[in-house]
């Protein structure tokens, strides 16, 4: 399973909490009363407000801001929102020079923990590429490192130590500001493995997470349906108004089609990217097909096609999946044929559906969707392994 | 590295880790229709059922379960050389160093199983690592992968499908000089399924898995085929994320791999999100530009392999560079329509009529063996080994049959005929009686020697622990016998343990009955826990039953069929008798009854 980004709110209280280091950061969600957090704060302090979504480049896109009162807060907050952000951090704003910014970045990686450190840190990091030095953690990487940085030998094991129990994928520390010993994480960007929550020994969940960002609420039930499945889903929209649907299965397969759609230069035209794998049951699949076709009737798009897709499945069950995609179209079935020609009534051609897929019960499958789609009126093609897979996307654009 | 000319040269006798039937089943029929003579899947490692059915050709074949690799016995531990491990993401990082460290053959295996955590998979590849030290050179592929497959040899894993008719029309009985390297499972099987279409045959098809850090490496997977003495070319589809391709990309450079390449990477599609998503694999997120399909497919090109720029290119490079050769389709037996028989049943049968015991005709049966030595083969589901056993049995058969009218299962029988039942239903009510107090003792005894001599528990401590839980020790005790006045049945049944020389489970009891009757005299061995200790003995030391054997007898009350047996002679006795003196019905005398008196 993927990588995936905390939150750096929780990844510093996750962090600091295990190096007994105070941590008193404060996120703002949209169910925070701003009012009463702002009460809370010092008027002789200076603060920093930054974006906390799991967004790169933060500061030189302008998502942090730094060294402000109390009373300038609120606007900031709002000025970010504008933005359209959701989640913030505010923390107290730590004064230092330029010259004291530190680059320190974990990774795990096969042969062990990493980490990348450099003593000219800070955002320009980037330039200064060449100054990064990569050691493995082991004890003479972790004496390298500490030696780097300016920290002591026990404080960077027990970072390693953190990094490997929370199931930790990836730890950007930048800038690093160290001070009589105690590191100051100015700003954090924290990757876990999604598939180390049951053994991370409750050091974070789903709420620690950054939801994707601005999701349909298609993306978000393909989401769920995922968590709560055997079964592999995937779903992402890159075109509201697209023309070109696509309802795949199996990760490898469904990025030959994406790709090909992409290659004959329709990405213009892209309405979606998605896949199921690991055979899913009658009922996921169903749920599924559902959301795709939800997108399709909201799309502004004149013109409408559904490629249903995949290789041969080595182990899925093209009759049972099938079963669960014929219900969701049968169901839209009117909506289908209502679909495309012109607004002002003109020829609606209705919607075309190109399959090409193979394997486990193909036969049965793919006879029973080109009954339905011909009985319907929505027949671009039914082709089974015989179809080189690439060709469908060519058959459903023509 | 795999050593394939291993994996195509020898038999393959293999173990899978958790339950997935259609993914066994698969395999089963590829050994089938490769023809081979016997199922290569010898155990499997799950919960439930003792033996799971599953088709072997038209025919069926059951095959052992166990609940965890250790209990599976020596002889097939020692000859498993492969495992399919399709337990989930949480399990397989536990269950499989638990595999590799007890089985001393194993050659290597499959990890099925997506969600398995980035660092159990890092601490896998470093296990197997470190057992590279040693003489055998293992492989784990996986997470997340379908497999391995060599054409005739080989299926491990769902690689190639699970359907039979899947099976024949991917050509995977006849092989080739091609290989199939992938990340994805999907994809794995779509070029299997192309390359036999273009007459194209395989030497061998791997899916590495799309996860982060796959424990075979791309590398070690290229290089397995750069040594395969049967493969000329290879074909390889990646996808975009990580930066196996820049090391392919070396080694081809180091002139490492030599052989030719026709690769496409997937993922171009990336190009076209403004922040691209996670694709359907763990790995396909490129996050430096480094790990783009374009930039992977640039560096391949570059170091000489031949890249489709897309899928299609890919497809006619494929067709272009590689001979066809004439890989026909092979005519197989047909397996469609097969159908799982209701049950299973391993003693007797009909053949043409005739009644036969143990695949052998009844009448041929009767004629050669005596009706206690029968009796013993159908109990134990086959011929005994040892005449002792047969003796033995004859010995109790005879010792249980009947104790008298006054014992409660002889009681029943009696007042149930003598209220004017039928036979099948009085003797239906004296066996209702049997039970822990009364006759179904033999088999907890047996279970209390066996567990007691199995752990090597010691006998003083087996005793304090019965007597502190306030436990009666089955075996032990008699109302009417004392260490005084010793019960000359149970005599008659030690002497039997005489001949055997090592009688763990008789001396075992002995100990144990010189601990009880210290307590009290007659705390003395019974004839249940005589018959338990000395058939557990026999069974051990004649016919070569190992102790996990043995508990599964205690616990399908094997010990207590002996007794229901031979007592269900005595009761129908009694009911006979009973009929002959005819003495009508039974009524308790009331001054048998004593009145609780409730009012004070």
């Amino acid at each position: 399973m993927p990588r995936v980004k905390l939150f750096e709110h929780n990844a510093k209280r996750i962090v600091c909490k295990r190096l007994f280091f105070p941590y008193n950061g404060i996120a703002v969600t949209p169910q925070t009363d701003i009012d009463s957090v702002i009460k809370t704060l010092a008027y002789d302090k200076k603060y920093v407000v930054k974006v906390d979504q799991g967004v790169k480049k933060r500061f030189k896109n302008g998502l942090v801001v730094l060294n402000i009162g109390r009373a300038e807060i609120k606007t900031t907050l709002d000025n970010l929102k504008a933005k359209g952000f959701d989640y913030f951090l505010i923390e107290e704003f730590v004064a230092h020079n330029a010259d004291e910014e530190k680059y320190l970045c974990l990774e795990r990686e096969r042969e062990g923990i990493t980490a990348s450190v450099s003593a000219t840190g800070g955002v320009d990091i980037e330039n200064n590429a060449g100054a990064i030095k990569k050691y493995l953690l082991d004890d003479a990487g972790c004496e390298a490192v500490a030696k780097q940085i300016g920290l002591d030998l026990k404080t960077i094991t027990k970072l390693e130590q953190i990094f490997d129990d929370c199931y930790f994928s990836f730890l950007e520390i930048n800038p690093l500001v160290v001070s009589n010993n105690i590191p100051y994480f100015l700003d954090m960007a924290a990757q876990v493995d999604s598939a180390g929550q049951f053994f991370a020994n409750h050091a974070w969940n789903e709420t620690d997470i950054v939801p994707n960002n601005k999701k349909t609420p298609q993306e978000n039930a393909v989401a769920v349906l995922k968590k709560n499945s055997q079964a592999s889903f995937s779903l992402s929209v890159i075109n509201p108004d697209g023309a070109i649907f696509l309802l795949l299965s199996g990760g490898g397969g469904s990025l030959v089609v994406a790709d090909e759609v992409y290659n004959l230069g329709y990405a213009d035209k892209l309405a979606n990217y998605g896949e199921y794998s690991g055979n899913p049951n009658e009922e996921e699949t169903y749920f599924y097909a559902k959301q795709v076709l939800s997108l399709l009737k909201n799309s502004k798009s004149d013109k409408k096609i559904i490629i249903i897709g995949g290789g041969v499945a080595n182990f899925t069950d093209v009759r049972v999946t099938f079963r669960g995609i014929i219900r969701a179209l049968d169901e839209e079935k009117d909506a289908l044929s209502a679909q495309g020609g012109s607004a002002s009534g003109g020829n609606k051609s209705g919607v075309k559906i190109f399959v090409r897929r193979g394997g486990p019960g193909q036969t049965e499958g793919l006879a029973m969707m080109k009954e339905f789609l011909e009985k319907n009126n929505l027949c671009g093609g039914v082709y089974g392994p015989e179809l080189p897979l690439q060709e469908i996307v060519k058959l459903a654009i023509k | 590295m795999i050593e394939l000319n291993h994996l195509r040269d020898n038999e393959h006798s293999i173990i899978m880790i958790g339950s997935h039937p259609q993914i066994l089943q698969s395999m089963l029929d590829f050994d089938f229709l490769s023809g081979k003579p016997t199922p290569s899947v010898k155990a499997i490692i799950g919960s439930g059922r003792k033996l799971e059915k599953f088709f072997w050709g038209r025919k069926e074949c059951l095959i052992p379960v166990y609940a965890n690799v250790n209990l599976i016995p020596t002889k097939i531990k020692e000859q498993i050389n492969l495992f399919i491990n399709v337990s989930s993401g949480r399990r397989a990082l536990s269950s499989t160093p638990e595999t590799i460290a007890a089985l001393p053959n194993l050659r290597g295996g499959v990890i099925f199983a997506e969600n398995l955590p980035e660092k159990h998979a890092i601490e896998i590849w470093k296990t197997i690592r470190q057992a590279h030290g040693k003489e055998k050179n293992l492989f784990i592929i996986g997470p997340a992968s379908v497999g391995i497959l060599i054409p005739g040899k080989l299926k491990l894993g769902a690689i190639g499908g699970i359907e039979n008719n899947q099976l024949i029309a991917a050509h995977l009985f006849t092989s080739g000089n091609t290989a199939v390297l992938c990340s994805s499972g999907g994809m794995t099987n779509e070029l299997i399924n192309q390359l036999a279409r273009q007459n194209i045959g395989l030497s061998f098809a791997l899916a590495f898995g799309g996860d982060r850090f796959p424990i075979l490496t791309p590398e070690s997977a290229f290089l397995t085929a750069e040594q395969d003495a049967e493969t000329k070319q290879i074909v390889y589809f990646g996808e975009l994320g990580g930066t196996d391709e820049y090391r392919l990309a070396e080694l081809i450079k180091e002139k490492k791999i030599t052989k030719p390449i026709i690769a496409y990477i997937a993922g171009s599609v990336a190009g076209v999100f403004a922040e691209p998503p996670q694709f359907g694999h763990a790995k396909a997120l490129a996050q430096k530009g480094e790990e783009t399909a374009a930039a992977k497919k640039t560096a391949l090109r570059d170091a000489g392999a031949l890249v489709g720029e897309s899928y299609e290119e890919f497809i006619n490079l494929i067709k272009n560079n590689i001979m066809s050769g004439d890989n026909q389709t092979q005519n197989h037996e047909d397996l469609s329509n097969r159908k799982h028989t209701l049950f299973t049943c391993g003693i007797s049968g009909d053949k043409d009529g005739a009644p036969t015991i143990l695949n052998e005709e009844l009448t041929k049966i009767a004629e050669k063996m005596s009706y206690p030595e029968m009796i013993i083969s159908i109990l134990l589901g086959q011929k005994p080994k040892s005449k002792e056993l047969v003796d033995f049995t004859e010995l109790v058969l005879k010792l249980l049959t009947d104790h008298g009218p006054c014992v409660s299962g002889a009681v029943n029988t009696m007042i149930t005929t003598r209220a004017g039942k039928d036979l099948v239903s009085s003797l239906c009510s004296g066996l209702l009686t049997i039970g822990d107090r009364f006759g179904g003792a033999i088999n907890e005894a047996a279970n209390n020697w066996l567990k007691g001599a199995g752990e090597q528990i010691d006998p003083a401590v087996f005793v304090e622990n019965c007597a502190s839980t306030q436990k009666h020790i089955a075996g032990i005790g008699h109302k009417k016998y004392s260490s005084r006045q010793p019960d000359p049945r149970v005599k008659m049944i030690l002497n039997f343990s005489q001949s055997l020389s090592q009688k763990t489970f008789t001396d075992f009891t002995l100990k144990i009955e010189k601990i009880t009757l210290m307590k009290k005299a007659n705390l003395i061995l019974n004839v249940d826990g005589a018959v338990a200790a000395v058939m557990l003995d026999l069974l051990k030391e004649k016919e070569g039953y190992d102790n996990s054997a043995l508990s599964e007898l205690v616990a399908a009350e094997f010990f207590n069929a002996l007794f229901v047996l031979s007592r269900s002679v005595g009761f129908v006795g009694h009911y006979l008798d009973q009929r002959r003196l005819d003495e009508g019905l039974f009524r308790l005398p009331e001054d048998e009854v004593a009145n609780l008196d409730w009012s004070g």
